[in-house]
C-alpha cells in the first residue's frame, strides 16, 4: 500500500519533471513559427533554456521594503505550477490520486494568488496595477473554466482528470465538443496571459498584465517565474489535447497544433484593451453554456 | 445535559460580574473572560464526545420547557464552544482597552450572548426556541450599540434591531403555524405535524425569511455590512462565526423535522438566492475599504454557499431521491464549521490591526507587516483560507460544495436541474475568483509596500492573548485543511450519513456521485507540494541576493507612498466592469491652479451605495413615513376628540352587537 503510493508519487513527479524540461522548448516553437509566419528568421527555438540559463546565473536584486513574500511568491507559482503538472493523466504508467479537476484549477489560484500578493510588495504603481489587472482577468477566466469543466464531467461522468480525457476510440465531433474545444482554447490565452488578452512580450505599463507583476524581479527568482509561466502554457496545451480536442491523433502531434493555433492567433491579433477582454471571454462563456445545453 | 448546565453556570458567573466595583473592573474582565472561556469549553467538549459516541442525549424537561441536543444541534454546539473558546481568549486581551469604557457592561454581556446561543442550540421547544432566540437578538444589539457615543455605530444597532425584528416575527409565525398543527409546542410534537397544502408553503415562506434575515441574505442583508463593523471586534468574530450559522441551525431544523416533504421550487429558491447572495456579497467585499465591512461582505458571500449548498442536497433529494443529497448538507455543514474558524480568525486580525493602528481604513495602511508580523503571517492563513486555496480549510467545503453541484448536474437528467447547475457553476467561478481578488487586495494593501499613513510607523504589535488566539485559530485552519477527516467523520455523524461515502483511507475524501470515483487527499497534495518545495529552496536559498540601499526604480522619479497602487484603484478593473450593477457615483472637480504645465489640484470622491437599499428599502422607507403622517392626523392630542373616539366606537359595537343578537 505504502509502497504503492510512493511509487505513483516518483511517476507523477517524474512526469513533472519531464514536462518542465520540455516546456521552454515548446514555448520556443511558439515563438519560431510566429517569426514564421511574420516574415521574420527569429531566434533559435533554444533560445529559452539559453535565457533560463542567463538569469539563473545572476544575483537577485530585492528592494529593500520587500517582504518575505516577494521571495517566497515565485517559489510557490513555480511548485504549484510543477504539482498540477504532476496531475495530469499520466503517460509513463502510474496514477496521480490526490486530487481531482477541481484541486488542479485551484492549485493554479495558490500560484496566482501570491504573485498578485506579491506584486504590492515593492511598493510601486507598476506592481499593484499588474495585480489588479490580474485579478480582473481572472474573475472572468474562472466562470468559464468552471462550465468547461462542468461540460466534460457531465459527459464523462466524473470530475478526475484521468477520467475527463476523451476516449481516443470514441472521439467525434459533436456540437458539444467542438464548442467546448473553441472556448477552451480562447480561455487558454486568457489564462496564460497572451495576445489577444494580455502580450507575453512588452513591458510597456499600458498593455502589460502579468509582466506587470514580474517587473521587480531579477536573477533566479526570475527565471522560477519565466519557467513556470512555460510549463503552465505547456500544461494547458495538453490540458487542450487530452479533454477538449475532439481529433484523434497522437498528443505530441495535438499539443503541436495547439501550439500552432496559439502562434497564428498571436499574428492575427492585436492585444485588444483592457475592458474588451471582458466582451471577449462572454463569448467564450457563452459557447461553453450552449455545449453543456447540448451534451 | 449535566455539563451543559455546568457550561451555564459558567456563564452566569461571567454574566454576574456585570455587579462587579467599579475598581475591581480588571479583575472582574479576567474572571468573566475565563468563565467565558471555561463555558465554551465544556461546550465544545460536550458537544465533541456527543458527536464522537453518538449516544442519544436525555432531555430534560420542566413544565412545558424542554432542553435536549441531536446530531443537528451538537454540530453547532460544537462550532459555537470552538470559536467561544477562540473568541475569548482573545477579548482577554482585547477588550482590556475598554477599560473606562463600560468594560463590565461589555464582559457581562459578551457572556449573555454566548450562553443565550448554546440554550438556543439546546431548546427542544418552540417557546423556549424563541426566548433564547430574542435573548440572544438583545444581547448582540446592546453590543453592536457598545460604542454608542458614534453615531453610525448607533444608526447600525437601531437599524439591526428592526431587521432582526422583523425576522424574528418571520420566524414566530412559521412556529405558531407549525405549533397550532400539532399536539404541543416540543419539537417532537411539532415533527408529527399535520400541515398540508397551502400552508406548508406558508410555513415554508415565513421560515426562509425568518432565517435568511439572520443569515443576511440579499437583499435582507442590509443591516449586516452595519452591524457587524460597528460591534468590538471579538463580538463581530462571534457575529460573523457563529450567529449567522445559527440561522442555518433553524433552517436545517424547519426542513428536516417539521417540512420533510420538500417541494422542488423552495429547494430551487434557496440555492439560487444562495448562488445570488454570495455573488454580490463578494462584489460589494471587494469594494469596501472599511476592513470590518470587507469581512462582513464576505460573511454574506460566504452563507450563501453555505445556503446554495444546502439548497442543492434539497434539490438532489426532490429530483433523484437517492442518498446522494447527503453530500449538499454535509457540504453546508462543513464550510458553516470551517468559515466559522476562518471569519474568527480574520475578525480577530482586523481588530488587532485596529488596536495596533487606531483605523480601520485600508486606504491608510500599507508595510504592517513590518510592525506586526505575526499577525501579518495569521492574516495570510486566514486570507488563503477565505480565498478557498488548497492547503486551508476552506477549500475542503468549496471542494464538497462543488461536488455536490456535479452531482446534480449528473444524476438530474431534465434541462431545467442541467440549468440550475450551470448558474451554479459560473457563480461559483465567479464567487471565487472574485474572493480571491478580494483578500489579495485585503492583505496587500494592508500589510505590504510601503505605510500610506503615519499610523502605521506608530502601529505595534498585540499582546499576548489576542496572538494566541488568532495562532490557535490559523493553526486550526491549516490543521482542518489537511487532515479534515476527522471533522468530516464527526460531521458525518451529526448528519447520521455513514461517512465511507466521504471519506476513504488515511484521510482522503472520496466522492462517487457523479459516475466515478473522485478524490481529494490534502495530505499527499501537502507532500508533492513540500518536495517541490525543498528542492526549489535549495536552489533559492543558494543564490545571491544582493540589497542595495537605494528604493525601487519607478522611472526616474523619487517613489512616494502614494504612488502604490491604493484600495480604491485596485478594485478599479471589477468596478467598471460590474458597473451595472454597483452604479458608483463619482464626483470630480479641478481647481485651476496658476500653473498651467505643473498638475491641476484633483478632487475626487466615490461612494457606492449598495443598490438594494437605494432601489428597495428607501423607497419603501418613505412610503411608511408618509403612510404615517397620515395616520398621525388621528392623534391630535384634545381630549375631546379622543372621547368622541370611544363614543363612535362603542355606537359601532352596539350596533354589532344588535346585528348578531
Amino acid at each position: 500500500m505504502m509502497n504503492d503510493v510512493l511509487m505513483n508519487l516518483l511517476y507523477c513527479l517524474g512526469q513533472a519533471v519531464i514536462l518542465l524540461l520540455l516546456a521552454p522548448l515548446v514555448s520556443g516553437i511558439v515563438k519560431k513559427l510566429k517569426a514564421f509566419m511574420q516574415n521574420r528568421i527569429g531566434s533559435s527555438i533554444f533560445q529559452e533554456y539559453y535565457d533560463i540559463y542567463k538569469w539563473w546565473r545572476k544575483p537577485t536584486m530585492l528592494t529593500p521594503n520587500t517582504s518575505i513574500i516577494f521571495v517566497a511568491a515565485p517559489c510557490v507559482y513555480f511548485i504549484t505550477t510543477l504539482a498540477a503538472a504532476s496531475m495530469l493523466p499520466n503517460f509513463i504508467g502510474g496514477k496521480a490520486n490526490f486530487g481531482d479537476v477541481f484541486v488542479f484549477v485551484y492549485l493554479f489560484a495558490l500560484g496566482r494568488f501570491f504573485m498578485a500578493v506579491s506584486s504590492m510588495d515593492a511598493a510601486t504603481a507598476f506592481g499593484g496595477m499588474g495585480g489588479s489587472r490580474e485579478v480582473y482577468i481572472a474573475a472572468f477566466v474562472e466562470p468559464v473554466i468552471m462550465l468547461g469543466i462542468l461540460s466534460n464531467a457531465l459527459h464523462t461522468g466524473s470530475t478526475s482528470l484521468t477520467g475527463m480525457t476523451l476516449n481516443p476510440n470514441e472521439v467525434n465531433l459533436t456540437v458539444a465538443s467542438v464548442l467546448t474545444g473553441i472556448a477552451f482554447f480562447l480561455v487558454m490565452l486568457a489564462e496564460n496571459a497572451r495576445i489577444p488578452v494580455d502580450n507575453p512580450d512588452t513591458h510597456l505599463e499600458l498593455t502589460m498584465v502579468h509582466e506587470c507583476m514580474t517587473l521587480e524581479y531579477s536573477g533566479r527568482l526570475l527565471s522560477l517565474i519565466h519557467w513556470a509561466s512555460q510549463l503552465k502554457l505547456l500544461v494547458f496545451l495538453l490540458i487542450f489535447s487530452l479533454l477538449y480536442l475532439p481529433l484523434n491523433l497522437p498528443l505530441a502531434v495535438k499539443v503541436l497544433l495547439g501550439a500552432a493555433g496559439v502562434a497564428v492567433m498571436e499574428t492575427l491579433n492585436n492585444k485588444m484593451r483592457l475592458f474588451k477582454v471582458r466582451i471577449y471571454l462572454a463569448a467564450a462563456g457563452i459557447m461553453m453554456l450552449l455545449a453543456v445545453v447540448a451534451r | 445535559m449535566d455539563m451543559f448546565f455546568a457550561a451555564v453556570l459558567c456563564y452566569s458567573i461571567g454574566i454576574l460580574t456585570l455587579f462587579a466595583p467599579h475598581q475591581r473592573q480588571i479583575m472582574a474582565h479576567y474572571v468573566a473572560n475565563l468563565a467565558a472561556v471555561m463555558g465554551s469549553g465544556l461546550v465544545f467538549f460536550n458537544a465533541w464526545s456527543i458527536l464522537a459516541s453518538d449516544i442519544p442525549v436525555r432531555a430534560v424537561k420542566w413544565g412545558s420547557y424542554v432542553l435536549t441536543c441531536d446530531g443537528w444541534s451538537a454540530a453547532f454546539l460544537m462550532l459555537t464552544g470552538l470559536a467561544g473558546i477562540i473568541a475569548s481568549i482573545y477579548a482577554l486581551g482585547y477588550a482590556e482597552s475598554y477599560e473606562g469604557k463600560r468594560l463590565r457592561m461589555l464582559n457581562g454581556l459578551w457572556n449573555l450572548f454566548i450562553c443565550s446561543m448554546v440554550l438556543v442550540l439546546l431548546a427542544g421547544d418552540a417557546l423556549s426556541f424563541l426566548l433564547f432566540w430574542e435573548i440572544m437578538a438583545v444581547a448582540s444589539f446592546l453590543l453592536v450599540n457598545h460604542e454608542a457615543e458614534k453615531r453610525t455605530t448607533w444608526n447600525a444597532a437601531y437599524q439591526y434591531l428592526v431587521m432582526t425584528s422583523i425576522g424574528t416575527a418571520a420566524i414566530m409565525i412559521a412556529f405558531f403555524l407549525t405549533a397550532t398543527h400539532s399536539a404541543s409546542f416540543t419539537f417532537a410534537a411539532m415533527a408529527n405535524n399535520t400541515l398540508e397544502g397551502g400552508w406548508l408553503h406558508a410555513v415554508f415562506a415565513a421560515a426562509f425569511i425568518g432565517f435568511a434575515l439572520k443569515a443576511g441574505f440579499v437583499p435582507l442583508h442590509v443591516w449586516l455590512p452595519n452591524a457587524h463593523p460597528a460591534a468590538p471586534s471579538h463580538v463581530s468574530a462571534l457575529m460573523s462565526g457563529v450567529m449567522l450559522k445559527i440561522a442555518l441551525y433553524g433552517f436545517g431544523r424547519f426542513m428536516f423535522d417539521f417540512l420533510p416533504e420538500w417541494n422542488y421550487w423552495w429547494a430551487v429558491i434557496v440555492m439560487v438566492i444562495g448562488l445570488l447572495s454570495a455573488f454580490l456579497g463578494v462584489l460589494y467585499a471587494q469594494m469596501e475599504v472599511d476592513i470590518k465591512r470587507v469581512l462582513a461582505y464576505s460573511s454574506v458571500e460566504n452563507m450563501g454557499i453555505i445556503f446554495a449548498a444546502f439548497g442543492c442536497g434539497m434539490l438532489l433529494k426532490v429530483v433523484t431521491d437517492s442518498n446522494w443529497c447527503q453530500i449538499g448538507f454535509l457540504a453546508a455543514l462543513l464550510h458553516a464549521f470551517n468559515h466559522s474558524i476562518m471569519k474568527v480568525l480574520m475578525f480577530m486580525s482586523a481588530g488587532s490591526i485596529m488596536h495596533g493602528t487606531g483605523s480601520k481604513n485600508l486606504e491608510l495602511f500599507g508595510g504592517l507587516a513590518n510592525k506586526m508580523p505575526y499577525t501579518a503571517i495569521f492574516t495570510f492563513i486566514g486570507a488563503m483560507g477565505l480565498a478557498a486555496l488548497p492547503l486551508t480549510n476552506g477549500f475542503v467545503g468549496e471542494w464538497m460544495v462543488l461536488q455536490s453541484f456535479i452531482t446534480l448536474g449528473h444524476n438530474g437528467l431534465t434541462q431545467d436541474v442541467r440549468l440550475w447547475t450551470a448558474l451554479a457553476f459560473v457563480l461559483m467561478g465567479l464567487t471565487g475568483a472574485l474572493a480571491l481578488g478580494c483578500f489579495v487586495r485585503y492583505f496587500g494593501i494592508t500589510f505590504l509596500g510601503a505605510a500610506r499613513s503615519k499610523l502605521v510607523e506608530r502601529a505595534h504589535e498585540s499582546d499576548t492573548f489576542m496572538l494566541a488566539a488568532m495562532g490557535m485559530s490559523s493553526a486550526l485552519v491549516l490543521i482542518c485543511g489537511i487532515f479534515p477527516g476527522y471533522v468530516i467523520y464527526l460531521l458525518c455523524n451529526a448528519l447520521h450519513m455513514s461517512d465511507y461515502m466521504v471519506l476513504g483511507v488515511g484521510g482522503r475524501l472520496i466522492w462517487s456521485g457523479s459516475g466515478t470515483f473522485v478524490t481529494y487527499n490534502p495530505i499527499l497534495v501537502a507532500v508533492v507540494l513540500g518536495i517541490i518545495g525543498v528542492v526549489v529552496l535549495y536552489f533559492v536559498v543558494g543564490q545571491k541576493i544582493c540589497i542595495p540601499k537605494d528604493v525601487t526604480w519607478n522611472c526616474g522619479t523619487y517613489p512616494t507612498a502614494r504612488q502604490q497602487y491604493s484600495a480604491t484603484g485596485f478594485s478599479k478593473p471589477v468596478r467598471r466592469a460590474f458597473d451595472y450593477l454597483l452604479k458608483p457615483k463619482r464626483e470630480r472637480t479641478y481647481t485651476q491652479n496658476d500653473h498651467s504645465y505643473f498638475g491641476r489640484k484633483l478632487f475626487y470622491k466615490l461612494e457606492i451605495p449598495d443598490m438594494i437599499t437605494e432601489k428597495l428599502y428607501q423607497p419603501f422607507n418613505k412610503y411608511f413615513v408618509s403612510a404615517s403622517a397620515f395616520l398621525r392626523r388621528l392623534q391630535q392630542g384634545s381630549v375631546r376628540l379622543y372621547v368622541s373616539y370611544v363614543m363612535v366606537a362603542m355606537v359601532i359595537v352596539l350596533i354589532w352587537g344588535a346585528m348578531y343578537k
